[in-house]
């Protein structure tokens, strides 16, 4: 056990560079034990070794070029304008896993999780969303004039936001607190328990079928065509929340003093309690403001799709960790874009290959990161040290 | 570091023995006054269930026309309130610091054999000499049948445990062994009521049982978390539906079957653990949930045509094999799932003693300082990742020939969780939990959810709540799973019989020395 706390000392090379990424975690304890895996790797020889290290060194370059010509084919196989309409719908798709991705970044970055139940908040914070629109009437509001959508906007995005923040909050509190010292095994079983219960509760409460939300219909119009493209207000709205919505959390948490107690907290907690920083309110906070972007993601996924089931946050939950994990985990940056590489990957996989491989895809592109590149496209290299 | 590596191999035999035996001593005792009880009352709730009138053994035993009968129900009374009254006040007397000696043994010995023998008197008087039934027909499918072998099982282990008390307690495993073995094996025997029911409740429990076992090879014994669990039971299971039906014309009999299906895991399980060697923990435990997603959508996709696509293989045979014909009578399922079950237990119980499982320990303890060792931490895993998935195999395998129809849904996460579940209740690296947690969660999840919506709907006729009735207690199965594990890691993280040295391990905390203490403060 105590090798993980060894090797998750701090690099003085990254730890520089996360100042200005808004890096919450050093890669070092990610990185791959090459002293050790001689094992397997060894025995088959300096090839595989020198193969091995060459995909890893590249593996950014390789993945780019790979997509690239994904693209491409598209364009060939099925007309440009097709492959329009799917870089579209791929920034879509990224914008929404960029959010989810980003909650689970910030929290393996802060406690070392991975918080299965994420995707599951995301899944409920629609339903939250749904709740609020219905109790309040909002659907009318919405799609009876700009002012009326804008308010319906400003209502449900922080109520719900906030709702989702305060799972966020009961679960790390219920759920977590207790394990953060107990050995990794504990907080993981649980975390996994967490989302089998929030699914359960959603199954019995929602039901097994889709529900309808009807927030796709509040914002409707074509914004403008290009090259042949349609472009909806729906698609500007949800790339330009996204973005929004990131680049105020990357303002939040190089700028103000609870960002910076989330960085130092990341990097040394212990260091960081010494400091005075209160821990147990930082990593609530962690947990709030993962969740409340979870719920930002799942009103844009209601009001691009309109539907919800209970069980949708699981799937998507682990495409966005494959995000954060492209990105290199503990980078707020690396998940952002991460989401949107991996909103890319799968509608053009599932454009090359069929749809229903997508998942596959993305599952294998996982195990492929895992293996050569664990600290992601954005993470440094770094000496093990265990 | 040191402490706790003495602490777990630290072994005071005597203490282990007063406590450890002591606890089969009490199960084995509880068993047999519990067994008494059920054989006692089990006809006089049938009866006054289905007949509505009180059809007691009193009854029975007023009404029989000869005072031998009745003489004979009056000394196996005595005897049966001698047995399970002692076993109830044992305890207490204990608890006051009084021990029932040799003589109150010697007197139970005396209680015990006496009931057996009258309970084979009475069953010969009725089967062999057509004595008037003395409560209730004794004819084969009858609950009073039944009710009658349960009551002599139940004497014969209460002559057991009181006759051979120090055995008991000296060798507790083997004597547990011997006092429940047959109780498995004569089960089908003994109830004939619904062979299908029987085989359908053995078969769910069996197959969880040998996916709990298998799991904590890789999750207990190595702490290799495997999320991804369910994949190389759908492996086992297509394998079986691809050598044993008619989608290929093979078909091969059910024991080359299941170890084929096992072989194959394991082979996946090596492939698969390949990748993952250098994972640690929660990096790992995602990796293997990715490939026990990919798997079903690979069946899902119907990948080079194999796997039937989302309908999945039908038609898999019934085996028959020589005189063991599975299809005329589900006993010989019965029999050989619990032939298979009780060779994977002891199997993995000597592979735990074994090398290769304190190597895994070692692993899973500290995996740097294994390897200074001189483990070979790649062979440890990958043996970890086979062992763990042949036996999945093997449960697959038998699940395909039990319900004769495999397709991708019964391979989802879920089933990943479920076992993961078992494990946690029961208790992480325990072989004797991992059995005791698939017996609860399979008796909950596959008997008590599936009849709680009839009883509340009765419930709510008799409290008048009609908001009972419409409730559909089989939903709850995840909010069960869950609850389980997060309860159980919150409360007892070793689970309901923890392993010693896993216990020592999840409660010391390992990784921070002082500052939990510190952050307590903060």
């Amino acid at each position: 056990m105590s090798e993980y706390k060894g090797s998750a000392t701090v690099d003085p090379g990254s730890l520089a560079a996360g100042g200005g990424t808004a890096s919450l975690v050093a890669p070092a304890g990610l990185a791959p034990r090459q002293a050790q895996a001689g094992g397997l790797l060894g025995s088959i020889g300096p090839v595989v070794r020198a193969v091995h290290g060459w995909t890893s060194t590249y593996f950014a370059a390789i993945l780019l070029l790979m997509i690239a010509v994904g693209i491409a084919l598209t364009g060939f196989q099925h007309g440009y304008t097709l492959m329009g309409e799917q870089i579209k719908n791929a920034l879509v798709l990224g914008a929404i896993y960029a959010l989810v991705a980003i909650g689970y970044t910030m929290v393996y970055g802060i406690i070392e999780l991975i918080n299965f139940a994420h995707g599951d908040v995301f899944t409920a914070a629609g339903f939250y969303a749904f709740a609020i629109a219905s109790v309040l009437h909002l659907d009318g509001l919405a799609t009876s004039s700009f002012g009326g959508l804008l308010l319906a906007l400003i209502i449900v995005f922080p109520l719900s936001m906030i709702a989702a923040g305060l799972t966020g909050v009961v679960i790390e509190f219920v759920a977590y607190r207790r394990l953060r010292d107990s050995p990794r095994l504990a907080p993981l079983i649980t975390a996994i328990g967490v989302s089998f219960l929030i699914e359960g509760i959603m199954l019995v409460v929602e039901g097994p079928d889709n529900v309808t939300t009807h927030q796709a219909s509040w914002i409707n119009g074509q914004a403008f065509t290009v090259a042949g493209v349609s472009v909806l207000y729906t698609d500007l709205f949800t790339i330009g929340m996204a973005l929004f919505l990131m680049f105020a959390l990357g303002a939040f948490v190089r700028r103000t003093r609870l960002g910076k107690a989330m960085r130092s907290t990341a990097q040394d907690r212990t260091a960081a309690l010494l400091c005075g920083i209160n821990i147990n309110r930082t990593i609530s906070a962690t947990f709030f403001i993962g969740s409340a972007l979870a719920a930002a993601a799942a009103i844009i996924y209601s009001i691009n799709y309109g539907v919800l089931k209970w069980n949708i946050g699981f799937h998507l939950g682990i495409i966005a960790f494959t995000a954060a994990v492209l990105g290199g985990i503990g980078n707020i940056v690396g998940a952002g874009v991460g989401g949107f590489l991996i909103g890319v990957i799968y509608v053009f996989g599932g454009s090359l290959f069929g749809g229903e491989w997508s998942e596959s895809l993305i599952f294998a592109v996982l195990v492929l990161i895992l293996t050569f590149r664990p600290v992601g496209l954005f993470g440094v290299e770094v000496t093990t040290r265990a | 570091m040191l402490e706790r590596s003495r602490a777990l191999f630290r072994v005071d035999a005597a203490a282990s023995q007063r406590t450890q035996g002591n606890t089969v001593y009490w199960i084995l005792a509880s068993t047999a006054s519990g067994l008494l009880l059920m054989g006692w009352l089990l006809p006089w709730f049938v009866n006054a269930y289905s007949a509505g009138v009180g059809f007691s053994p009193q009854d029975a035993l007023i009404s029989s026309p000869t005072g031998v009968g009745t003489f004979l129900i009056y000394i196996l009374a005595v005897t049966m309130v001698i047995l399970v009254l002692s076993t109830i006040v044992e305890p207490v007397a204990r608890r006051m610091g009084r021990r029932f000696g040799p003589r109150v043994d010697r007197v139970r010995l005396i209680a015990a054999l006496l009931g057996l023998a009258l309970t084979a008197i009475i069953w010969f008087l009725v089967k062999v000499l057509a004595e008037e039934p003395l409560f209730g027909s004794l004819q084969p499918g009858t609950y009073t049948d039944s009710a009658v072998w349960l009551t002599m099982y139940g004497y014969a282990v209460a002559a057991l445990v009181y006759g051979a008390r120090r055995w008991v307690v000296a060798r507790q495993t083997l004597a547990f062994g011997v006092a429940i073995l047959p109780f498995g094996i004569f089960l089908p025997l003994m109830f004939h009521q619904a062979p299908d029911f029987l085989l359908w409740a053995a078969g769910s429990l069996a197959i969880y049982m040998l996916l709990a076992l298998g799991l904590n090879v890789v999750v207990g014994f190595a702490g290799l978390l495997d999320l991804g669990y369910a994949a190389f039971f759908a492996i086992g299971a297509y394998a079986c539906a691809s050598f044993a039906s008619p989608t290929h014309n093979i078909h091969l009999p059910l024991w080359v079957l299941i170890f084929l299906g096992a072989a194959i895991a394991s082979m996946f399980g090596a492939v698969l653990g390949a990748p993952t060697l250098r994972l640690r923990g929660d990096y790992l435990a995602i990796v293997t949930l990715g490939f026990g997603e990919i798997i079903p959508d690979l069946a899902t996709n119907n990948v080079f045509n194999l796997t039937g696509g989302p309908n999945g293989i039908s038609g898999i045979d019934q085996p028959h094999y020589g005189f063991l014909d599975f299809s005329a009578s589900p006993r010989w399922f019965y029999w050989a799932l619990l032939l298979v079950s009780v060779a994977v237990i002891v199997l993995l119980r000597n592979i735990e003693r074994a090398r290769v499982g304190r190597a895994w320990v070692a692993l899973r303890e500290d995996e740097v300082a294994a390897a200074s060792t001189g483990i070979n931490t790649t062979t440890t895993k990958l043996l970890a990742f086979a062992i763990g998935a042949s036996v999945s195999g093997l449960a697959g395998a038998f699940y395909g020939s039990i319900v004769s129809i495999v397709s991708p849904d019964d391979f989802s996460f879920s089933v990943s969780i479920a076992v993961l579940s078992i494990i946690v209740l029961g208790g992480i690296g325990n072989i004797a939990g991992v059995i005791l947690g698939s017996f609860i969660l399979t008796f909950v999840i596959f008997w008590v959810l599936p009849n709680m919506n009839e009883w509340s709907t009765t419930l709510s006729q008799t409290v008048h709540v009609p908001a009972l009735a419409g409730i559909d207690f089989s939903s709850y199965t995840y909010i069960i799973y869950g609850a389980a594990l997060i309860l159980m890691m919150l409360l007892r993280p070793g689970g309901l019989l923890p392993s010693r040295a896993r216990a020592i391990e999840l409660e010391s905390g390992g990784e921070t020395e002082s500052l939990a203490a510190v952050q307590g403060v903060a």
